[in-house]
């Protein structure tokens, strides 16, 4: 009956059960102190709620680890991860049954064993076809985002030399045995027959001499990998961090920072490492340095200075050089900002949401922006003029927009038509929230009009708060100045608790993003809803009549913050597509992967900073390859920014910027006129 | 270091030109419904100059404003900034109160909270912009006054005052106590911010009544005003835009400066 | 009226001679004493300025008084508002009138406060009223929103600060006659508690954007760095600065500091002149409150000309040396 004996030609293999033990617990031990690492970050709160996380893990294990969802969008390093993952765990497997069946004295024979075998090659082949596609990708296609270090190298090397030699081990004890006896059986361990075949005119006793050297050979490379890894905290920790990670990662909305307790906050935002919670400092480590969220930056992609890999990287560096700082000297830890990373790139993301949205192990960079900029804005006041320009706005005038802003107050756009302006005492159901620029911009307000119109058509009885309507906060938040936020927020709960509103519908994502998912915190817990909900519901319902054909070529950018914060894909396409006699034809980068418009995150207001080109212009070259004459948008930013980029590039004959319902208001006037 | 801060609630001066209303009877300004007020530019940056005075030096920051409605949102703005206190002094009879007559009830005021070694007010109000309290105040106060400040300093017990003048500073040495007004110049105000913006949220800004500090109603007495406003209008503005024509460029260019030479 | 009589002007001196408000206030100064069938004083301040006595008679004053003092040599604040308070008790003027410069803005206010007056500052007009023979005066408020008449009930003395350049100056009549009267008594300089310890004169580039009167802006349709020389050019004409749209800007035709509009700086220039430039909002947001805005613009459909007062539709390039040199032949006039 086929099968091997398992350590053949070796004697005393409890040494290697000795030192692969050492060399295990020297690993855990580097574990424990990087836990102690961590440690140093406040609490967090997502030690709760342990029943739900464990469900939430095994689904994302199911659905996206195990099949690599995520990773495979990107499918050259897709798959090098996926065969070597794979690969991984057929190794691991298979050793543990090895070791079981050994010690159970079950030993596997025959047809089984044969099966077993080949397996385990087939596995530790995939390892190494994916290993050859890291170096080939790493070392001589070199795509721009990876960023290597001595670390990639050694790890590469060590996996590589560790299957090689597996496999040379294999072919030595095949040479010496069955190649003789059984060579039927050694072609069900090709990998091992390889080398069998090639060592096969070697006489009995060398291959034995080379087959115990080569064995020890492999098993301290083993062991010895375990200690490399402890010792420098490889990336292959990732295989043990990333999942604890993922485990730990925030289950709620998306990029949502903490609010600060004003009694209880002993410091503002995050001006040194300490200031994050541990399991911000988990995101450090598990961050493999894949440069994912770098390809998908749009200031990055821009040229600005910011690079969401490289800011998660500085600061895992600075980490562990603060803490060094710190357990071995009096001196004072380094400044955070500055070293790593700097202003300016804390000041160029757009929160847009699109590196934590392509990363595979879920690190959270956004809120870590948002807790730096709190630092500088709260504690040091230092930001870009024009943020404190909008910051000193929203303060002292209740919306962002600069002091005189077109020929416009907030109410304005109520005289233009009639809606009802609630005033004190006045109850409603159902509140339009029309938003900042949503009243103040010109070009906005067009929209704004087209959906009260919208909603008047219908027969909704709503109410608008008019000259009343303040900022919702959001720029203030993501701009880092959260006491403003907080104080609105406030405000507006206490004004949607008035006038016993129970349901709101905005017409910015920002401000949808916000009430629904931020709000809560506040004490303000309503029924949030954007317009492109409401108007689906109402197709849905078919309660809207779009009879009016617009024969347009249409393609459609999905706002960050409707998207990506809140998954709102499919209602504003469905409504596009209830539009008679349009196209839609969508741009390469769409939905989860869609692109910033550039208006996030403050920097409407906030202005972009130098770089290769802006990231309006780099977005509209997008729509201008799918051949639209009309680029469909559901947020006033993004209309502001493409109506900007259309403008530059001198194209206002040829493309038009629409908001989604200032079409379906076009689309209903036949039916009304 | 002690500074009082004399800070004024005014109309937002940025409501765009064509909002801007007012009531020729009440010779009032109407503001627009939904804009509120704010306190008024140069006075923000008098508070700025006192909080940079205090980095330095240490010392309390007291703010006082004057006002006949509700007026405690501005000195709430300054505590934000970082101001230690504040008073409002609130009285319906401080409705269109002339200069002398504010310089009247600041003087009550600051007379009342004493100890002090600066008294800062902004170079003019950013509304009726008179540019006249600070000066008069110093006068009641018997104390020295240096207008137009666009840096102070504080140095072995006297002030160095840099002042703004039309083609360049100068630098005076004035002895503590005295009253600086401050200029636009010196620079961007703070963004409220850290706790002190939290911290003025809630803080109770005492209201003082007339009785409070002392002061006699009846010497503000309209009869006794200094100045009275006799009339308010809005200066006819063309809303159009006259386009100048010409036979060619250069002709119109020409009508253009002849009417641009009658601006200045 | 109880003894006030008569007008009395703060005289001011430019290098030595009568400075261009004085002969500005002296004739503003002789109209109202005229109405009034009052006298003209001026008040010489400085060390030694008798000889400007004679022409500022010459130029309408019925009296002059001349202080002379090394402690007037330079406008110091104690000193001057000492001299002219105490000069103002012995005479009794009827109105007090300042140029809106510098040394009015510091002095009037503290004489005002000083004597218990009235005063308005900053006036574009000053006038009699005919029934009360009051002293009416007119000034901007809410930032020239606005315009507002004031008047003194019974404050005595009535005193106005007078923006320059606005009133035509004096004629000048050397056959004129008058007084020259020296201010008796010498200055204690324990009077003096604040002193000007160090002069420094500003050696901007232009002036800064923020404090400008007049702003020359130019935006994408200028087309290089070169051409926006001649925006600086009509800039330094007016005594002005240069701005920019934030196209211009990115071209790294100016730099970015000079940026106007809603992510750049907002500001309120007496005039703003707009070349080459749509007009867009998110840049006119910075600049409309601006008292006058010019647009030049070969499209006449740009949005500037919705906001402007003047407009232009021409290739700047056409316009602006025409321009140009036109201003400097009015303004050396
Ligand atoms: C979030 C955001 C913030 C922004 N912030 C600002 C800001 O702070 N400041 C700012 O300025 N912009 C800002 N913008 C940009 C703004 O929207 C406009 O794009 C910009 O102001 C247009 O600049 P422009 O008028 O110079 O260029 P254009 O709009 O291209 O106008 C050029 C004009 O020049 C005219 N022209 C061309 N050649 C000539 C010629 N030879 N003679 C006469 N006329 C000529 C053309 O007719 C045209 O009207 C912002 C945009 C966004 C989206």
């Amino acid at each position: 009956m086929a099968t091997r004996e398992v350590f053949w030609n070796i004697s005393y293999p409890y040494v290697m059960y000795l030192l692969a033990a050492l060399g295990v617990a020297y690993w855990i031990y580097s574990l424990y102190q990087r836990y102690q690492l961590w440690r140093i970050g406040r609490p967090d709160e997502c030690t709760q709620e342990i029943g739900k996380r464990i469900r939430v893990f095994i689904q994302t294990l199911l659905t996206e680890i195990l099949t690599h969802r995520k990773f495979l969008r990107d499918p050259f390093p897709g798959i090098m991860h996926f065969l070597i993952f794979w690969g991984w765990i057929i190794l691991l497997l298979a050793s543990a049954v090895d070791a079981f069946t050994y010690y159970a004295n079950l030993h596997l024979v025959g047809t089984p064993y044969l099966w077993f075998s080949l397996i385990v090659d087939i596995g530790g082949l995939l390892v190494i076809i994916g290993m050859l596609m890291a170096v080939l990708r790493r070392y001589i296609l070199k795509p721009e985002r990876l960023n290597s270090v001595f670390d990639d190298g050694i790890i590469t090397a060590l996996i590589l030399i560790i299957l090689v030699t597996g496999y040379m081990v294999e072919g030595l004890r095949q040479a010496a045995t069955e190649l003789k006896t059984h060579p039927e059986w050694a072609l069900w361990s090709p990998g091992g027959f390889v080398f069998a075949k090639a060592f096969e005119g070697m006489d009995e006793e060398s291959l034995r001499f080379w087959h115990q050297w080569l064995w020890w050979f492999h098993a301290l490379m083993t062991i010895g990998g375990f200690v490399y890894v402890g010792l420098v905290f490889s990336k292959f920790q990732h295989i043990l961090v990333s999942p604890l990670n993922i485990f730990f990662r925030n289950l709620g909305p998306v990029g949502v920072p903490a609010p600060i307790d004003i009694e209880k906050a002993e410091t503002l935002g995050v001006g040194e490492i300490k200031d994050f919670t541990w399991k911000q400092l988990l995101d450090l480590d598990a961050c493999t340095n894949c440069g994912r969220c770098q390809d998908a930056c749009p200031a990055w992609a821009t040229g600005k200075p910011l690079s969401p890999r490289k800011v998660i990287q500085d600061l895992k560096v600075h980490m562990v050089k603060a803490n060094k700082k710190q357990t071995h000297s009096s001196e004072s830890v380094p400044t955070l900002v500055g070293e790593a990373p700097t202003e300016e790139e804390i000041w160029a993301c757009t929160t847009c949401a699109a590196c934590q949205e392509t990363c595979p192990v879920y690190v959270e960079h956004l809120v870590k922006i948002i807790d730096l900029r709190r630092n500088l804005v709260l504690a040091h006041s230092k930001m870009p003029e024009t943020a404190q320009l909008m910051l000193r706005n929203m303060q002292s005038r209740g919306h962002p927009w600069a002091g005189i802003q077109s020929l416009r107050l907030r109410g304005d756009w109520t005289s233009e038509i009639e809606v009802k302006v609630l005033s004190e005492g006045d109850r409603v159901k159902t509140l339009f929230w029309v938003g900042c620029t949503g009243a103040l911009a010109e070009r906005n307000v067009k929209a704004t009009l087209s959906m009260a119109k919208v909603l008047k058509a219908v027969g909704i009885d709503f109410g608008v708060l008019g000259e009343a309507e303040t900022c919702c906060g959001d720029p203030a938040r993501r701009a880092g100045y959260e006491f403003q936020f907080q104080i609105s927020a406030e405000q507006n709960i206490e004004t949607f608790k008035n006038h016993q509103i129970q349901e709101i519908i905005t017409m910015c994502p920002h401000c949808y993003h916000t009430l629904k998912n931020e709000y809560p915190k506040y004490g303000g817990a309503f029924k949030v809803i954007h317009y492109t909900q409401f108007l689906y519901d109402l197709i849905q319902q078919k309660k809207l009549n779009l009879s009016h054909a617009l024969a347009l070529n249409l393609t459609y950018q999905d706002p960050c913050y409707l998207g990506r914060y809140n998954h709102l894909y499919q209602e504003p396409r469905q409504v596009l597509q209830a539009l008679p006699q349009i196209r839609l034809k969508e741009m390469e980068r769409s939905r989860n992967r869609s692109f910033c418009c550039g208006g996030g995150g403050g920097h409407m207001w906030i202005e972009e900073q130098p770089g290769t080109t802006k990231i309006n212009q780099m977005r509209l070259e997008d729509v201008l390859k799918t051949g639209a004459d009309t680029v469909v948008t559901a947020c006033p930013y993004c209309l502001q920014m493409f109506e900007e980029s259309i403008e530059h590039k001198g194209m206002k004959e040829t493309l038009k910027a629409k908001d989604l319902v200032e079409l379906v208001e076009e689309a209903m006037e036949a039916t009304r006129t | 270091m002690n500074t009082i801060v004399c800070v004024k609630q005014v109309p937002d001066p940025e409501i765009p030109p064509a909002k801007f209303k007012i009531d020729p009877e009440t010779k009032k300004v109407v503001p627009p419904p939904g804009v509120p007020p704010v306190i008024s530019v140069y006075d923000e940056r008098a508070v700025e100059a006192a909080l940079r005075l205090k980095d330095k030096h240490k010392g309390k920051i007291t703010v006082i404003s004057v006002g006949a409605g509700k007026v405690s949102d501005v000195v709430r703005h300054a505590l934000s900034m970082g101001a230690d206190e504040g008073f409002v002094i609130e009285d319906g009879a401080f409705e269109n109160l002339d200069s002398f007559g504010t310089a009247t009830v600041l003087s009550k005021a600051i007379q009342k909270i004493g100890g002090y070694d600066l008294i800062l007010c902004g170079r003019q109000a950013a509304d009726w912009g008179a540019g006249q309290v600070g000066s008069i105040l110093a006068e009641i106060l018997g104390i020295p006054v240096v207008t137009f400040a666009c840096g102070i300093e504080a140095v072995d017990k006297k002030l160095r005052v840099r002042r703004v003048v039309k083609d360049g500073f100068e630098i005076l040495e004035t002895p503590m106590p005295s009253l600086v007004t401050v200029s636009s110049e010196i620079g961007l105000p703070r963004l409220p911010a850290g706790m002190s913006l939290m911290l003025a949220r809630k803080k109770q800004i005492p209201v003082w009544k007339p009785q409070d500090i002392g002061l006699d109603l009846s010497d503000l007495d309209k009869e006794k005003a200094h100045t009275e406003i006799i009339g308010l209008s809005i200066p006819t503005r063309k809303k159009e835009c006259e386009i100048i024509t010409g036979t060619t460029p250069a002709e119109a260019a020409i009508q253009l400066a002849e009417k641009l030479s009658q601006l200045f | 009226m109880d003894g006030y009589q008569g007008v009395l002007v703060c005289g001011e001196l430019a290098e030595g001679k009568l400075a261009p408000i004085t002969i500005e206030l002296l004739g503003i100064g002789r109209k109202l004493a005229d109405e009034l069938g009052e006298k003209v004083s001026l008040l010489l301040m400085g060390n030694p300025i008798g000889h400007l006595g004679q022409e500022a008679i010459a130029y309408g004053a019925d009296q002059v008084f001349v202080a002379e003092d090394p402690l007037l040599e330079v406008y110091n604040s104690d000193a001057y508002t000492y001299l002219m308070a105490d000069l103002c008790r012995k005479i009794n003027p009827s109105i007090v009138l300042f140029g809106h410069t510098d040394m009015g803005c510091d002095l009037a206010p503290r004489l005002n406060g000083r004597l218990g007056g009235g005063l308005t500052m900053d006036c574009l007009t000053l006038s009699i009223d005919p029934t009360t023979k009051r002293l009416i005066s007119t000034r901007p408020v809410f930032g020239g929103n606005a315009h507002a008449t004031l008047m003194s009930k019974s404050a005595r003395p009535q005193m106005a600060t007078l923006r320059q350049k606005i009133v035509a100056p004096a004629e000048r009549n050397d056959s004129r006659k008058g007084e020259i009267i020296p201010v008796e008594g010498k200055i204690d300089p324990s009077i003096i508690k604040m002193k000007v310890v160090e002069r420094l004169k500003e050696e901007v580039e232009g002036v800064k954007l923020e404090d400008a009167e007049v702003i020359v802006s130019g935006g994408r349709g200028i087309g290089s760095a070169q051409n926006f020389k001649m925006l600086r050019e009509l800039a330094d004409l007016l005594g002005g600065a240069i701005g920019a749209t934030r196209p211009a800007c990115d071209e790294g035709w100016v730099p970015a500091s000079l940026q106007i509009g809603q992510s750049g700086k907002v500001v309120s220039p007496k005039l703003y002149i707009a070349v080459a430039l749509s007009g867009a909002m998110s840049h006119i947001s910075g600049c409309l409150g601006s008292k006058v805005i010019v647009g030049i613009n070969k499209d006449p459909e740009a949005n500037i000309f919705n906001v402007a007062r003047y407009g232009i539709v021409a290739d700047y390039k056409e316009v602006l040396p025409a321009l140009i040199s036109k201003l400097k032949e009015r303004l050396s006039k």
